[in-house]
């Protein structure tokens, strides 16, 4: 394999931006993740109150966890891109407290405690870089809480726009400009505590001042320092380093 | 109790801006506005802008007309009634 060929493995991709990899860490990492399978729009991985079945690994498509209020209003609380690991140690619970559902066709991997435990035990810079992840994991739902508590319904919108474009760049699925947008506006609704009508005010807003441009599910950001000021935009959460230069 | 409509225009920072104001036995109890064509599919229905009190509702309903809105209201008045 030529040692400078970038991997198209969104896992490898992310995890190596945390971690100094050797080659047999990578090679590990490719049989780990080998298994994706096919899962459609709207599949739960997992569900509130059953056990969790394992750690699911997203390698193609967008997903989310999410909880339902009694009134049935539900919240998204993070997004799952491509190389993006669900709970570590999920196999540590007895029940799930939230769900795990696919937004948009996936490619999805179901990792057993056991292969967890090994990668964590064994490997130690794969080790370091999922327990990185985790941190960013936590950082990132910190700055979702400052999104709803603390942002207009543009800041709100414009800085997650800004954290997609980042994370999906890290893992080969944008662009410097660019990336498949494969969510309703009621799931950005759910996702930035807005009403569908504020999230479809505000995206047509940001189109009509040529900030972004919206075709179907691709998105495109005709402004980024624009989109970033207006959001406040600060990447330092999701510990990039020098991969957050864009 | 009584609704009463006042037709306002509202500044949404949007193209939604032909409102209602819904008074209930003359207190403001509701902002309702009418979503432009923006919306494609639920344009002209009537969008919960703002509720006040047992009004108040964090999902935003949307209304096909003005009297599926005031009869929503009115239930959620009835529910809970307004204080004084």
């Amino acid at each position: 394999m030529d040692q400078n060929a970038r991997t198209s493995n969104p896992l490898i991709r992310k995890l190596e931006g945390f971690a100094s990899l050797s080659d047999a860490d990578r090679g590990l990492l490719e049989r780990v993740s080998a298994s994706a399978r096919p899962i459609a729009a709207g599949t739960d991985l997992a569900r509130e109150g059953e056990p969790p079945d394992g750690v699911y690994l997203i390698m193609d498509g967008m997903a989310c966890r999410h909880k339902r209020s009694a009134s049935g209003a539900r919240q998204i609380m993070a997004y799952l891109v491509p190389g993006d690991l669900c709970d570590l140690d999920v196999a540590l619970l007895d029940q799930m407290e939230h769900n795990i559902t696919t937004l948009s066709d996936c490619s999805v991997v179901r990792i057993t405690p056991e292969v967890v435990a090994n990668l964590l035990e064994h490997h130690p810079a794969v080790a370091r870089a999922l327990r990185k992840s985790t941190l960013v994991d936590e950082a990132t739902l910190r700055e979702w809480l400052v999104n709803v508590g603390c942002r207009s319904a543009d800041e709100r919108i414009a800085h997650l726009l800004c954290e997609l474009l980042l994370r999906l760049q890290v893992v080969g699925k944008a662009t410097h400009d660019s990336f498949d947008l494969p969510v309703t506006q009621q799931d950005l609704a759910d996702t930035t505590g807005l009403s569908s009508v504020h999230v479809n005010r505000t995206m047509q807003s940001l189109q009509r001042q040529e900030v972004i441009a919206l075709a179907g599910t691709s998105l495109q950001i005709l402004d980024l320092p624009r989109l970033k000021a207006l959001a406040g935009f600060k990447p330092n959460y999701l510990h990039l380093g020098d991969r957050a230069a864009a | 109790m009584n609704l009463r409509l006042q037709p306002v225009q509202v500044a949404t920072g949007s193209n939604d801006t032909e409102s209602q104001l819904v008074f209930a036995d003359g207190c403001l109890v509701a902002v309702l506005v009418r979503l432009s064509d923006d919306h494609q599919d639920e344009a002209g229905m009537w969008f919960l802008e703002a509720g006040f009190g047992s009004v108040a509702d964090p999902r935003q309903p949307k209304f096909a007309d003005l009297d599926e809105a005031q009869d929503w209201i009115m239930r959620r008045l009835v529910g809970s009634p307004v204080p004084g």
